[in-house]
This record gives structure tokens, C-alpha cells and sequence, in this order.
């Protein structure tokens, strides 16, 4: 697992001040740690798509935040991507859990959407990348440099372990 | 009242200083036509006009976000009813244009009618909810609106509206346009890397 506070550290030192989303277990470390830390705000949502408009208007209010959503629940923000955050050109930073590899392949809620998820993202015109243990800190930097360049959402895709024990 | 009466008394109560997020279709239209400019007129994402007028309460805790909704979008985004009763931002002010209607897609039926709006909200947590309905009682909804926007507190006035629509121009901005003019108008810079004070 990374280290969470070094990563809410980095977050934090880069202006990101709210994170909102819908919780995977795959993020339960993680989402214990921000409700430790003490700058970053979390709003917990109702829906997937929720989080990405909240999370967009405190962009376009000149903050910062990111989303965190299962890969289930990035079937539900297709509309709030396509017709909000990429019309308005809102860079988002979006964190997705990969479910339905190896992992867990066998759960049949997770196992059509862990196969479909890089599929629909390039569909989307999202880039992303694969979050891991070491190198994530190059990793975000890459994804938060496209971010920044392109006024446009992110996606980092975050397996078992990774920011969960 | 026809919707574009229901904003022009708004108009009348503002200060001037208030973000105005605006529901997509017919409502961001008029919002675009019989409102100061410019405001956050959103023409897609139905369902979250709600949403992203809590991010901007939550980014800009000293100024004063009103949310122009349709019952169409209203009802699809409903969750944010509790996720901003939870929060409780006392600079949100949620405004329902209810028509009984998704007007803008040609005056379909919502489900508008079966519903006890201020019930409903306030079973949600929120206890600051008016309704009004301006064919009875004209005079009420000025009142009612200063309130709304003038008193601390998150709150959500209900008026209803009638179906008709008055032809208007889209709104000739792209929406990166519409963010571009928002920013500027409130001196926010794009790039700006401040906290917020949560
Ligand atoms: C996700 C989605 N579904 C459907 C539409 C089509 N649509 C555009 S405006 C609208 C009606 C919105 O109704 P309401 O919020 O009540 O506003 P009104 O048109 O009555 O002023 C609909 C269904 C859409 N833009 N997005
Ligand atoms: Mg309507």
C-alpha cells in the first residue's frame, strides 16, 4: 500500500482541498486517512455523478478536487463527463478501483465492468493510468500534468492493495 | 407566472454579487435573457445544478450561490437534497422553477404533482423551505425570495410556475465561454493554488 499520509500530503501541497466521491473497499484506507487530515475536506455522495458536479464546481470556483468512485460507478457519470466536466473543460482528477481482475474476477457484479473499464475510458477520450505502489508519485505527476495542459478530466485506476492494506 | 416572470423578480432582490447556477434547457436560457450577466449557465448535466452549486458553496464560503432548478432536474438529482442538508452550507440557495414539466423537451408530464414539496425537503433535513405558488398570492413571492437570499442559511424556495415557454436565443457563449466570463467576473484565476478555509 502507499503511504497514505505521504499521499494526502502530496495532494494537499498541490491545492487539492476536497475530495468527494462514493466509496469501494478498495479505497478504505484511504478514505480513513482523509477523514484524519485535517485540509482536505471530504464530501460524501450520494451518486457517482453527484461527486463529479460537486467536485466541478469547486473547480470552477478556482479550487481544487478530486473524485473516487468503483469502476461501477463510472458507468454512472458518462452524461456528467461529456456534457459538464469536458464541455466546460474542467480538469478533474478522478480515482477509479479496478475491480474485476484477478482479484476478484470471480464476483459477477465486478467481473463485465472490471473487462469493459479501459475500454469505456478510451471511449470517454479519458486518459488514464494505472496507479502503482512504487512510482505513484511520477505516476500522478504524469496524469496531473495532462490534467493542468489539457483542462480536461484524469483517470487513475487503482487495484486491490494499493490504497487499501 | 410564466418562468421568465418567477427570474425577473429574483433579478429584483439580488445585490449583484451572487453566483447564479442555472438548470439546463429552457431555465439557463432565461437565467441567460432576464439576469444580470454573466452566471454559470449549465446546458447539459441534467440532474446537477445542485451539485455544482454546493462545490461552489463549498469553494466560496462568503458569497452567496443560487441555484435555479427545474422539478425535471430537481427530481434527478434529488440525493444532493441530502448531501447538502448534511453539509448544511448556509450561503446555498436552491431555487425550483416547478413547472410540472420537462418543458424544454416538449411540456411532458414530471411527476411533479404528486409530491408535497416541503414535506418531502424538509423530511430530508432541510427546515428552511418555502413554497409558493404566484397565482395565488402575487405579492408573497418577492418576500419570499429576499428571504431566501438575504437570511443566513442553506434554504429552498418552491414556486410554481406555468408550462409556457417565451421563444428565446441560445445562449451564444460556448461553455467554455461561460466559464471563462464566470471566472473573470469573480476574480477567480484558473490557476490559483489558495485553500479553501474549511
Ligand atoms: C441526462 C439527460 N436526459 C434528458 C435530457 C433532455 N432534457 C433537456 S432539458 C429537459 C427537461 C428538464 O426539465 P426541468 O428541469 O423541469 O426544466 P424545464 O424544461 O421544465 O424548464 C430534458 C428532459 C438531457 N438534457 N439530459
Ligand atoms: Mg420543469
Amino acid at each position: 500500500m502507499i503511504n497514505l499520509d505521504e499521499f494526502l500530503e502530496y495532494l494537499d501541497s498541490l491545492g487539492f482541498s476536497l475530495g468527494t466521491g462514493v466509496p469501494c473497499s478498495y479505497f478504505k484506507d484511504l478514505l480513513l486517512a482523509i477523514n484524519e487530515y485535517d485540509d482536505i475536506l471530504y464530501v460524501p455522495a450520494t451518486r457517482e455523478d453527484e461527486a463529479v458536479g460537486i467536485a466541478c464546481g469547486f473547480s470552477l470556483g478556482g479550487k481544487k478536487a478530486f473524485v473516487i468512485m468503483q469502476n461501477s460507478g463510472f458507468a454512472n457519470i458518462g452524461d456528467a463527463l461529456t456534457s459538464l466536466v469536458q464541455l466546460y473543460e474542467v480538469p478533474l482528477l478522478i480515482f477509479i478501483s479496478y475491480r474485476g481482475l484477478e482479484d476478484d474476477d470471480d464476483l459477477p457484479e465486478h467481473s463485465l465492468m472490471g473487462k469493459v473499464t479501459e475500454g469505456v475510458l478510451r471511449a470517454y477520450k479519458i486518459p488514464y493510468w494505472i496507479l502503482m505502489e512504487h512510482r505513484w508519485k511520477a505516476i500522478l505527476e504524469k496524469a496531473l500534468h495532462k490534467m493542468t495542459q489539457t483542462s480536461l478530466p484524469v483517470c487513475l485506476l487503482v487495484k486491490n492493495g494499493v490504497l487499501c492494506k | 407566472m410564466k418562468c421568465s416572470e418567477a427570474v425577473s423578480q429574483l433579478r429584483d432582490v439580488l445585490r449583484g454579487d451572487e453566483m447564479i447556477v442555472s438548470s439546463n434547457g429552457h431555465i439557463s436560457r432565461v437565467a441567460y435573457h432576464f439576469l444580470p450577466r454573466p452566471q454559470l449557465y449549465l446546458r447539459g448535466s441534467m440532474g446537477l445544478p445542485m451539485a455544482v452549486g454546493l462545490g461552489l458553496a463549498l469553494a466560496h464560503q462568503h458569497k452567496t450561490i443560487i441555484v435555479l432548478t427545474g422539478d425535471g432536474n430537481f427530481l434527478m438529482g434529488l440525493g444532493s437534497v441530502t448531501t447538502i442538508s448534511y453539509l448544511s452550507p448556509p450561503n446555498l440557495k436552491i431555487i425550483i422553477l416547478d413547472n410540472e414539466a420537462y418543458a424544454t423537451t416538449g411540456g411532458q408530464e414530471t411527476v411533479s404533482t404528486a409530491i408535497d414539496y416541503p414535506s418531502m425537503i424538509q423530511g430530508m433535513g432541510i427546515t428552511a423551505v418555502k413554497s409558493t405558488d404566484p397565482h395565488e398570492a402575487k405579492d408573497k413571492l418577492n418576500k419570499l425570495l429576499e428571504q431566501t437570499i438575504c437570511e443566513p442559511g442553506p434554504k429552498i424556495l418552491h414556486i410554481k410556475i406555468g408550462k409556457e415557454m417565451i421563444p428565446l436565443d441560445y445562449i451564444p457563449w460556448h461553455p467554455v465561454r461561460i466559464c471563462l466570463n464566470f471566472k473573470k467576473q469573480h476574480n477567480i484565476n484558473s490557476k490559483t493554488e489558495e485553500k479553501n478555509d474549511v
